[in-house]
């Protein structure tokens, strides 16, 4: 086989496997921006004459407002919530040499690798009526939304305290030194020095608190009783069943799911690496 | 920096030089000395009381008789291993017995592995070798397939096979290869519907798997298998002998985490079809949670659970002591 041809077959190649990822997505967005008439036909309509249709059924879904504040509220809670926690503990394992540092690592990466699935029961039975002595007032417990903000925050603790560590670690302690040196305190070091150049590292993990907290099922699906609690994982599967065959307004609403995930991931995507390398280059 | 440089840049003697070690600089050293573990408290306590106190609770109710009437009249029955040995002898009414599901879990787990890693190779590869903007157009439809929410993609897949108006059926008969696959309906069997569930959960695990390996082989210096190729080896040749070996340590950290993860895959087989049919797609984890929060045999899920998380640890624990090697030697 000549160059040229393995050239035309690879590339070939390339493509079919473009096709088999893109095709899904592509027939989800398809599918959500035709009438019925165009998706419950035997031979599929490839290229829609596109409608709105099936957004406006989705959106005037019963209760959808309730749900999405419901996934909001969750949501940005565990994101601020864990960053909090994890940023003063990232700082410290990066940047201070203390006794039991090495365990409290290990205790970390232990915790990250902790099969939620298997601990279900007893995070049910522990917290189902409510946190004991002082903290009973706060509303956690069965079928009350803020409990899953407690059970996503410690879900994505360990994954931000790991990857802010990685991040604060990569920013050279002597720059920080050098702005001592310069005449300024510790604190404004930190805030004027490190912070900024943290800040892809917030990002990055931040959106991965976002995307844990956005997509998690199971938890909500076991502790969220009343429909108007539910997020929207536990609406979309129920939708599902709630609108039978009506495949446009699913895929409506599948995609209106999808698009803040889709938007956030593709940010982390290009800071990531971006982060990392400017970080290497600039120190 | 190194311990040792931090500790001749901050010798022992310090304090010694100062002229007057006063009560004030002792409380400071205190307070600085405690500083540490004041910020690290709000996290361990995290881990201690939202972690590791359900971890306990989990083997504490996996000894006890723990229904509905236990749990609502509070009352703790010790019952030493009878869960372990009611779950793996008398199977539960209404449910599979659990060495089938044990084994179901087991055999779905390697086959979504297998592929998962052996696709994810190929593409790395193929990656590679691609012109620029193909590659770019292959990333980019990857990133999307691994973006997508688990729950979206699960509803995705139940309208791209459904049996009436999916897609799937329609371009399988329009083969004609295998025949007429209208209305085929393929949640009708266990066998076809794991092969769905499969199929969405490789869809969005290999792209992980792919860039990573594809990140791996850009790394390996560019001389190794140009080298090779002038000392006239064939492809394959320099697959086993420099890409493989170099791209190992990566490539076992990969299979680690696939294996966790498609051990206990909960949500993409409770979206598709709720572990039916007839509870013929039931794996560990939805085991666990029918048998707890829905049926309210906490005692008897407890033991399920206990059993998985046992068979977790065989692959946790070389992957934890590997990753934490990995961190401390940054």
């Amino acid at each position: 086989m000549s160059r040229r041809t393995s050239r035309i077959v690879t590339n070939g190649l390339g493509i079919l496997a473009s096709l088999f990822f893109v095709f899904p997505v592509y027939w989800m967005v398809n599918t959500a921006f035709k009438s019925a008439d165009q998706f419950q036909t035997y031979t599929p309509v490839f290229i829609p004459i596109p409608t709105l249709d099936n957004f406006i059924k989705a959106l005037g879904e019963q209760n959808l407002a309730q749900l999405v504040r419901n996934s909001v509220f969750v949501t940005v809670s565990t994101v601020l919530l864990s960053l909090v926690v994890g940023f003063l503990a990232a700082v410290t394992l990066a940047r201070v040499r203390f006794r039991g540092r090495a365990s409290f690592l290990l205790l970390v990466a232990v915790a990250q690798m902790a099969p939620f699935e298997a601990l279900l029961i007893p995070i049910f039975l522990a917290i189902r009526n409510g946190l004991p002595g002082p903290f009973g007032v706060l509303p956690i417990g069965y079928n009350q939304v803020p409990t899953l903000i407690l059970i996503y925050f410690i879900f994505t603790l360990p994954f931000t305290i790991w990857s802010l560590r990685g991040f604060v670690a990569g920013i050279p302690v002597d720059l920080e030194e050098a702005a001592l040196v310069d005449g300024a305190s510790r604190f404004q070091a930190f805030m004027k020095v490190t912070l900024p150049l943290l800040a892809p590292g917030l990002v990055a993990t931040s959106i991965f608190c976002f995307i844990t907290a956005w997509n998690e099922y199971l938890y909500a699906y076991t502790f969220m009783a009343d429909p108007t609690n539910y997020t929207l994982p536990v609406w979309l599967v129920s939708f599902r069943s709630n609108f039978g065959t009506d495949w446009g307004a699913t895929m409506a609403a599948s995609t209106l799911f999808t698009l803040p995930v889709l938007i956030f991931f593709l940010i982390v995507q290009r800071r990531m690496v971006g982060g990392l390398t400017q970080g290497a280059v600039r120190g | 920096m190194t311990r040792a440089q931090r500790k001749a840049k901050t010798p022992k003697g310090a304090s010694a030089l100062s002229v007057a070690p006063s009560r004030y600089h002792t409380r400071k050293t205190a307070v600085r000395d405690a500083l540490p573990y004041v910020a690290l408290a709000p996290a361990f306590l995290t881990f201690v009381l939202l972690l590791g106190y359900p971890v306990l609770l989990l083997f504490l109710t996996s000894l006890q008789q723990f229904g509905l009437y236990e749990l609502f009249n509070n009352i703790t029955t010790w019952i030493g291993v009878d869960n372990y040995y009611n779950l793996i002898f008398n199977s539960p009414a209404g449910l599979p017995d659990f060495a089938t599901v044990l084994f179901r879990t087991v055999v779905f787990m390697a086959v979504n592995v297998a592929l998962t890693i052996g696709l994810g190779t190929l593409v790395a590869l193929l990656l590679a070798k691609l012109d620029r903007w193909v590659r770019l157009t292959l990333t980019s439809a990857m990133v999307l397939a691994w973006a997508m929410p688990v729950v979206t993609g699960a509803v995705l897949f139940q309208w791209l096979f459904d049996s009436k108006l999916g897609v799937v059926n329609w371009a399988i008969s329009s083969l004609g290869i295998f025949g007429d696959y209208l209305n085929h309906s393929w949640f009708a069997t266990g066998l076809t519907t794991f092969a769905v569930i499969t199929l969405l959960i490789v869809w969005q695990a290999i792209p992980f798997v792919a860039l990573s390996l594809y990140a791996g082989i850009l790394s390996i210096p560019k001389e190794l298998p140009e080298a090779a190729r002038v000392d006239g080896a064939s492809e394959r040749q320099i697959f086993s002998n420099i890409t493989l070996p170099a791209l190992r340590p990566l490539l076992m950290m990969l299979i680690f985490l696939s294996v966790i993860w498609d051990f206990k895959v909960y949500t993409q087989i409770a979206a598709m079809n709720q572990g039916g049919p007839d509870g013929q797609t039931i794996t560990l984890s939805l085991y666990t949670q029918i048998l707890g929060p829905s049926d309210g045999q906490f005692g008897v899920a407890a033991a399920a659970a206990v059993i998985m998380m046992l068979l977790l640890l065989v692959v946790l624990v070389p992957y934890i002591r590997r990753m934490v090697k990995s961190q401390e030697e940054q």
